[in-house]
């Protein structure tokens, strides 16, 4: 392999950790499609071990863009060059590969969103409100329940003869809908296909109210695996629904994206700290702050002794003092 | 010895503090404020209060909790109506007997009704009412109104110059961080206790200054801009908070100065619920002003605050972006 430009894309999510590499034509190398498991320090190293083993001597990464509810951790432990939110980074990524598309439905593991594009340009964007019903986490807890694999959800779906309400406005409900649905004989298809339907009709309600879906349109977001919601998508909007080749990694492709372009219009050095960087011992650890009454809880990342960052203060104590040794713990 | 008398640092404390503090303080007492709102306080509060109310409610007992051991009056005014024809949330009306019976150790409650609704001249009889607690001069009261609305109209030239609310109250000056790119003007919808609470919205003001952008908010329109602008109702608003929204949002979607509009809305808030909807279909009729609407409740979590603010943010300034490359080529 050459030693041309190369970029990394990663997204610490709720549910899934994802890394991108791109190249100079902004085509994926390598994805990598892991579960962060309420651990996303592990799953990042685990993930920069990987690819440190496939690619350390032979590509030379020029960018970092990190992005996810945890793309701070990520640009403490891999040194980013960019750290952008999830809306930037998901309209970015399937412009590049949808030329003109208008609507972006994406369904993550703790969140959704819609986000609505005009000439290029985002001019509109919801998210899901205080409530993580309809998500991926919803799907995930309804399938081990009904002793299903995640992966065979849809499948199941798309066998289903007549359809079954399921009320969707909440995941506590629609466990309560389903055990009645299952107890007077409905069959599981028709159970998982009205699930479907509800995670839908429940996303249209609350995200999509009063917008202009336009095509074309493009879902993504691990959910998008799942051709359950990919055809109930279809039946409740009438449209068609382009899944974009990347779609379960968009996120952290359009953060190799930005960094790319970032790095290529401030002809900037990156930041990155080389794949070994993940071999280093990372702990998190986490303390409650007792000097005033606000008891803040403080996150400190350490790495082999050394205070990397610290955040979680509101009067900016603690984050202030993180290059600071001396004063760790 | 000055009599003390304690003032929660919440709900319409950011309106009229000026006022309250000045007026009793010209009657010889002592005002005492709660503290900043805390995890403390607000862990309190959820704990007291009954669970459906909105969290700026919940917090109200908290910040009972955190002072009344140290006054000898709390002042809890039941408020029905602060303006002509319009009544404000009937939890206010109901806060001192919520309080009541809920907390236990109480100093002695001022619960004088405030209701503005027939009259503004009301205000007066109604000061006098509560000065009797502390003297029984007329004369004296009367100065003492007379003083506050002086101190409260000062507050409000200031607000209205786009001094926010909290850095009179807290006499410090927050600035508007410089950064690369153009400045922006973001005018930000809610109740004066969502958008001055520091702890409740993860410090949203200060974080949007930090990026760059100038914060305007429902409380800097002037009330005769707003009275014009909601004529173009069908109807009479009947609340007052809600004609304040709407008429700012009419006058912020008109002046042609605003590139965006928060709205903050505490999760649960029958107000927010209606006047929330409202006002974003009339943007979104009327108007190409990005918008957007902010959930706030007990939460702690402050990703998804960032990131809808860092979102909506890069939002308008890409779009700004594209324009102008569109302008310079054709």
């Amino acid at each position: 392999m050459e030693k041309n430009s190369f970029y990394l894309g990663i997204d610490v999510g709720s549910v899934s950790t994802n890394l991108v590499i791109t190249n100079e034509k902004d085509e994926v190398v390598e994805k990598l499609y892991l579960r962060t498991g309420g651990q996303p320090i592990n799953a990042l190293r685990k993930g920069m071990q990987i690819l440190a083993d496939k690619f350390n001597k032979n590509i030379k990464i020029s960018g970092v863009g990190t992005t996810g509810s945890g793309r701070q951790l990520a640009s403490v432990i891999t040194g980013a060059d960019v750290v952008k939110n999830e809306i930037t980074t998901h309209a970015v990524a399937a412009q590049r590969l949808v030329t003109g598309v208008k609507t972006i439905l994406e369904i993550g593991g703790q969140d959704s969103k819609i986000i609505l594009l005009k000439k290029g340009v985002v001019y509109d964007f919801a998210m899901n409100t205080v409530c993580a019903a309809g998500t991926g986490s919803f799907l995930d807890r309804q399938a081990a329940r009904l002793e299903i694999s995640i992966e065979d959800f849809g499948t199941y779906a798309l066998k289903s003869k007549s359809s079954v309400r399921i009320a969707g406005r909440c995941a506590v409900f629609a466990e309560s809908d389903m055990i009645h649905k299952q107890q007077t004989g409905h069959s599981v298809e028709d159970i998982i296909n009205g699930l479907c339907e509800a995670l839908v009709r429940n996303y249209l309600n609350n995200l999509a109210k009063g917008k202009d879906i336009q095509e074309p349109i493009v879902f993504q977001g691990g959910v998008a695996a799942n051709i359950g919601i990919v055809s109930a998508f279809k039946k409740a909007l009438g449209k068609d629904i382009i899944i974009p080749k990347y779609y379960d990694v968009m996120g952290a492709y359009g953060a190799a994206l930005i960094a790319k372009d970032k790095i290529e219009k401030q002809n900037n050095i990156t930041k990155f700290y080389g794949f070994n960087a993940a071999k280093n011992d990372y702990k998190a650890k986490s303390m409650e702050c007792g000097d005033c009454s606000n008891l803040c809880e403080i996150i400190e990342i350490t790495s082999n002794d050394e205070v990397l960052a610290r955040w979680g203060d509101r009067c900016g104590k603690w984050s202030d003092t993180k290059s600071n040794k001396e004063s760790a713990g | 010895m000055k009599k003390k008398i304690g003032i929660p640092k919440c709900l319409l404390y950011y309106q009229y503090y000026p006022l309250w503090k000045v007026f009793f303080e010209e009657l010889g007492a002592e005002v005492i404020l709660s503290d900043n709102t805390t995890k403390k306080i607000m862990d309190d509060g959820v704990k007291l209060c009954v669970d459906e109310a909105c969290l700026p409610i919940k917090l109200f007992y908290g910040h009972v909790l955190n002072i009344k051991d140290k006054v000898d009056y709390l002042f809890i005014p039941r408020l029905t109506s602060v303006s002509k024809n319009e009544y404000i949330c009937p939890k206010f009306g109901g806060l001192p007997d919520m309080i009541k019976h809920t907390v236990k150790d109480l100093p002695k409650i001022i619960d004088t009704e405030i209701n503005l609704r027939k009259s503004k001249k009301k205000a007066f009889t109604t000061a006098l009412e509560i000065g009797q607690f502390f003297v029984s001069d007329k004369t004296k009261i009367k100065k003492a109104f007379k003083e506050a609305i002086t101190s409260y109209g000062e507050y409000r030239k200031k607000v209205k110059q786009g001094v926010i609310p909290t850095d009179i109250l807290d006499k410090k000056l927050s600035v508007v961080k410089k950064n690369d790119e153009n400045m922006l003007n973001i005018a930000v919808i809610g109740h004066s206790y969502n958008l001055y609470d520091k702890y409740t919205n993860m410090n949203m003001i200060e974080k949007l200054k930090n990026n760059g952008i100038n914060v305007i908010t429902v409380d800097m329109v002037d009330g005769k801009i707003i009275d014009e602008k909601v004529k173009q109702l069908n109807k009479q608003m009947f609340w007052y908070f809600g004609r304040k929204a709407i008429g700012s949002a009419y006058h912020f979607m008109e002046t042609g100065e605003i590139d965006g509009i928060i709205y903050l809305m505490a999760f649960g808030c029958g107000v927010d619920s209606f006047i929330c909807d409202f006002i974003e279909r009339k943007i979104r009729k009327n108007s190409e002003i990005p918008f957007i609407v902010l959930n706030i409740d007990e939460h702690t979590g402050e990703a998804g605050m960032d990131t809808r603010l860092e979102a909506f943010t890069d939002m308008i300034r890409w779009r700004y972006r594209d324009e102008n490359n569109l302008s310079a080529h054709g």
